[in-house]
């Protein structure tokens, strides 16, 4: 028993060297895939766009009245102007920062409660997991449309109405997955060593399993970030998104009434900017699980 | 485990899930959501009649009988009242599945026909120019706002050309085929991508499976390796996703029938969100996921059918 | 000597990558006659699993392409053939059985759905019922109890050992001319292995087919070939009839292969030698050597094995119809048998 005890904890630095060899891998993957490296400069842009705005730095005078009601597109206003007069560009790139903090904090969320429950289903079993398993099958019973729409209808107008109806709605399928690889990493040799070695539960799931899971949350990060932002549109049509501020889902959603009158730049320009973005997040997505996920290499 | 206590324990299993479901509406609806008597009865209502309108919604009593209420909707789909149009919530979902379906019907036909065929054939070109450019097509299609496509859509083809009508319904066969048009081309475009990409990759999994490459060593050809070969274990996992859609159906479509003003239940439950409607949004929570559970068990019954493998074991 | 029925003539097969184009086989030669086995021997990467492929024309394309070479069977080109000839070919008169028993069936079909699949395909003549009558045959001739039941059943029903003799069923029921089997035996368990090598051995004599047979078990090879050609980084390093080669290997690098074999002395009951192993590692065919391609894990290497000479060719040894591809063999009797 000894001796197999110590030929496992020689296994331990070795697969954590692995596991850097897949990143690796997937890192030199990704660079050689020049469509996943636009996307990823992509991405890298409308971050620092919704940093900038953030900070205030640009964009912040997007509520000002720069020309008259419903101007056309021109050399003054690129993308036109809207009802009150504002800058329709201005108001794209200030929706950025609301597109990316949606994202961002959705997909936090999602990860928070899909990694948590999915980790202690998958690492305890038994009654936990039955119970996790009762818990994510009842939640995904509802239609995701229907329970979103139910949540931030319940919780009313608001912001932070956005975050959470969408967090919270958005877990599911993260959890399916963690609670099936951690079942999977747990009677692996490195995770038996770290045991022998007299690793506690916790010690084992958060340094031991998950950081060789990380790929999956990754991978669903881009998922979750992307379906977020484009939720975010149906919310703002329904009344329900975000308030006091541009987002591209309200600003999709005033050009119902817009259109009508032949004003598309609106509809135009948020559309496009959520169209790069998602686009891009798609594409990162689908080549972040060509590289990561070994399943899936050699085809 | 033996195939009849498998299907036995699935259908048990419903139980505990439906319950659960139920809970969750009951903690929405119930217990988070705020109190209706301002909505219903305005700023200036007496004390007595906040307490005359909790009777009569049955919110004054007991949260475990509250909650012995929601389940017993969801088995007897009586729904009670809307509070904005008065009419019994049943009689609504009846009218309303009609003009419904006869968006969602040929809607979920050409889709998956289109989807599936589409699939295949990128498969059998896979890595190929055309396989590639199709990923690319419906990965780029499904990155537009489905809101996008519905405002535009009705701006350009209905209002710009006047190639359809722009909204409207007429009851009764053929009678809405000119109004269900456009929200049906709209949607194959929607939900077209997305379809596709599913399919492609559960046929991509078969297509590198060892036994593909046995039926090639004797002497198979390649179309009839696809659709036969390839194709009987692909429908397994297709077959859950088609059937999964068909509860849905009934619901319609959230957006496009405001837009086009077509009287289905996707209208009704949008109508409902804007005018506060309790009653009618938890009525049609409840009978979405409902038909999800029943379908869900009906796909994993038909998977035991399709997959020898669940047989006899 | 018999008849040869398939002769493979400079074959090479090329891949794209994204990191250029390799040569998974560069420059083979070998015969197969009628009801004589030929082993090809080597480690995984060494190319004889796309020999193999090359034969049955399923080399995946794009990335891969036979670039040059020949394959006659029976006097014709299997290279470039037309795709629908090819497949009159595949299954009929070339058959071939896989690695992996598990995962080589369809789950989905019935054993007797996927033998008489092949027959249909090969011998429209037949009607439905001797088609079925034929299946039974099939199984019972591969050894599989009570087969009348066995053609209703799916894959999932039968053990590993099962599966693999109704793959060769399968491979059988055209009876072909030439058997390839590309590690028939490595997922099985070893008695199931014997049975399974056994069961190829009585069938080949029934049957009186040439067989391939692809390995990287010298052990089989010693039980069931006829002739053994090694391979390494997808060329062929040494080839000699059985006997010869397990008697006086002359490549450094087969001997290597044996001397990695435990072995055992059945008179003292003791283990002869400390096991060897061949240092080193397997170079990537990125990025060849200069010369031999052994040159980094060989014992004998001299300095003009590093490219001065160029590569090594395939030449005569004293023996006759043995040949190997060495600047420095092993002397005459150096190498010892098993």
């Amino acid at each position: 028993m000894t001796t197999a005890t110590e030929t496992m904890n020689l296994t331990v630095p070795k697969k954590q060297k692995a596991s850097k060899s897949l990143w690796q891998h997937a890192f030199s993957t990704i660079v050689k895939d020049k469509l996943a490296c636009t996307a990823l400069i992509v991405v890298a842009i409308y971050f620092f766009i919704a940093l900038m705005t953030f900070l205030g730095i640009i964009a912040n005078d997007w509520g000002a009245t720069v020309g008259p009601s419903y101007a056309e597109p021109s050399a003054d206003y690129i993308f036109g102007t809207d009802i009150f007069g504002r800058s329709v560009f201005l108001k794209m790139i200030k929706g950025a920062e609301t597109a990316v903090a949606i994202g961002l904090v959705t997909s936090a969320i999602s990860l928070v409660i899909g990694t948590t429950l999915g980790a202690l289903a998958g690492y305890f079993g038994g009654l936990i997991d039955e119970l996790v398993v009762w818990f994510y099958t009842t939640f995904s019973s509802i239609p995701f449309i229907m329970l979103l729409v139910a949540i931030a209808f319940i919780m009313g107008k608001g912001t932070s109405t956005v975050f959470i109806s969408l967090g919270v709605t958005s877990w599911v399928g993260l959890c399916r997955i963690v609670r099936g690889e951690v079942m999977k990493h747990k009677d692996r040799e490195y995770s038996q060593a770290a045991s022998a070695l007299g690793a506690g539960h916790l010690r084992k799931i958060f340094k031991h399993i998950l950081p060789n899971i990380s790929h999956v949350l990754i991978i669903n990060f881009s998922l979750t970030f992307e379906s977020a932002i484009k939720a975010e549109v149906i919310l703002s049509y329904l009344g329900l998104g975000v308030q006091g501020r541009p987002s591209w889902g309200t600003m999709i959603d005033d050009s119902k009434l817009e259109l009508a009158r032949g004003v598309w730049w609106q509809l135009g320009a948020a559309t496009l900017a959520m169209f790069i973005i998602v686009l891009a997040f798609n594409i990162l997505g689908d080549a972040l699980r060509d590289a990561l996920d070994p399943k899936l290499k050699g085809k | 485990m033996n195939l009849y206590s498998y299907i036995l324990r699935r259908l048990l299993y419903v139980i505990p899930v439906l319950l659960g479901v139920c809970f969750l509406i009951f903690i929405i609806f119930n217990v988070v959501a705020p109190d209706p008597a301002y909505l219903l009865l305005g700023r200036h209502a007496t004390i007595e009649q906040i307490a005359t309108l909790h009777r009569e919604l049955g919110i004054d009593r007991p949260f475990w009988e509250q909650y012995l209420a929601v389940v017993k909707t969801a088995f007897t789909f009586d729904f009670g009242y809307s509070w904005s149009s008065k009419q019994q919530i049943w009689e609504m979902i009846k009218a309303g599945a009609g003009p419904s379906l006869s968006i969602t019907v040929p809607l979920f036909v050409i889709t998956n026909t289109i989807a599936i065929s589409i699939a295949l054939l990128v498969s059998f070109y896979r890595g190929k120019f055309i396989d590639k450019a199709v990923l690319l097509i419906s990965i780029a299609m499904m990155s537009i706002s489905s809101l996008a496509y519905i405002l535009f859509g009705q701006y350009f083809f209905a209002y710009k050309l006047g190639l359809f009508e722009i909204s409207g319904y007429e009851p009764g066969f053929p009678h809405f085929i000119p109004y269900v048009i456009l929200p049906i081309i709209l949607y194959v475009a929607i939900s077209w991508g997305p379809d596709t990409r599913f399919y492609r990759s559960v046929i991509l999994d078969e297509v590198y499976q060892d036994y593909v490459r046995t039926a090639r060593a004797k002497g198979v050809g390649e179309l009839s390796i696809m659709f036969k070969h390839v194709l009987k274990n692909a429908m397994i996992p297709i077959l859950t996703y088609v059937i999964i859609q068909i509860p849905f159906l009934i619901l319609g479509l959230l957006l496009a029938e405001a837009f086009f003003s077509i009287p289905g239940l996707g209208g009704i439950t949008i109508k409902a969100i804007n005018t506060s409607d309790f009653p009618v949004i938890k009525a049609m929570t409840i009978l979405s996921a409902v038909g999800f559970i029943i379908f869900g068990v009906i796909t994993d019954v038909l998977y035991t059918v399709v997959d020898p493998r669940m047989r006899l074991k | 000597m018999s008849e040869k029925i398939l002769e493979v003539k400079d074959l090479v097969v090329e891949f794209k990558t994204d990191r250029g184009t390799i040569k998974a086989v560069n420059g083979v030669n070998f015969d197969v006659f009628k009801g004589k086995t030929v082993g090809i021997v080597g480690e995984s990467g060494s190319g004889k699993s796309v020999s193999a492929l090359a034969i049955m024309g399923l080399i995946p394309n794009p990335p891969g392409r036979v670039a040059s070479g020949q394959i006659l069977f029976n006097g014709r080109s299997l290279v470039n053939m037309e795709a629908s000839e090819m497949r009159k070919i595949r299954g009929n008169k070339i058959a071939m059985i896989f690695q992996e028993p598990m995962t080589s069936l369809n789950p989905v079909f019935t054993i007797g759905n996927q033998i008489e699949e092949v027959i249909e395909l090969h011998q429209p003549q037949l009607s439905r019922k001797e088609r079925e009558a034929k299946a039974v045959d099939m199984l019972r001739l591969v050894g599989i109890p009570s087969p009348e039941k066995r053609v209703k059943e799916y894959p999932h029903q039968l053990s590993g050992g099962m599966r693999q003799r109704v793959m060769i069923a399968i491979a059988l029921s055209c009876e072909p001319d030439v058997l390839i089997a590309d590690e028939p035996t490595t997922a099985l368990d070893v008695t199931i292995q014997a049975q399974i090598l056994e069961l190829m051995k009585k069938l080949q004599k029934e049957l009186g087919m040439g067989i391939i047979l692809i390995t990287h078990d010298l052990g089989v090879v010693a039980e069931t070939c006829d002739t053994v050609a090694v391979m390494y980084c997808g060329q062929i390093v040494e080839t000699a009839d059985v006997k010869t080669l397990f008697n006086h290997p002359r490549h450094p690098y087969t001997k290597g292969l044996m001397d990695s074999i435990p072995s055992f002395d059945s008179t003292t009951g003791h283990k002869k030698d400390r096991l060897k192993t061949i240092e080193g590692m397997v170079p990537s065919l990125f990025d060849l050597p200069a010369g031999c391609n052994f040159q980094d894990r060989c014992v004998n290497v001299t300095e003009q094995c590093r490219g001065s000479l160029g590569e090594p060719m395939l030449r005569e040894m004293e023996l006759p119809q043995h040949r190997a591809a060495c600047f420095n063999p092993l002397k005459e009797f150096e190498g010892k048998g098993l």
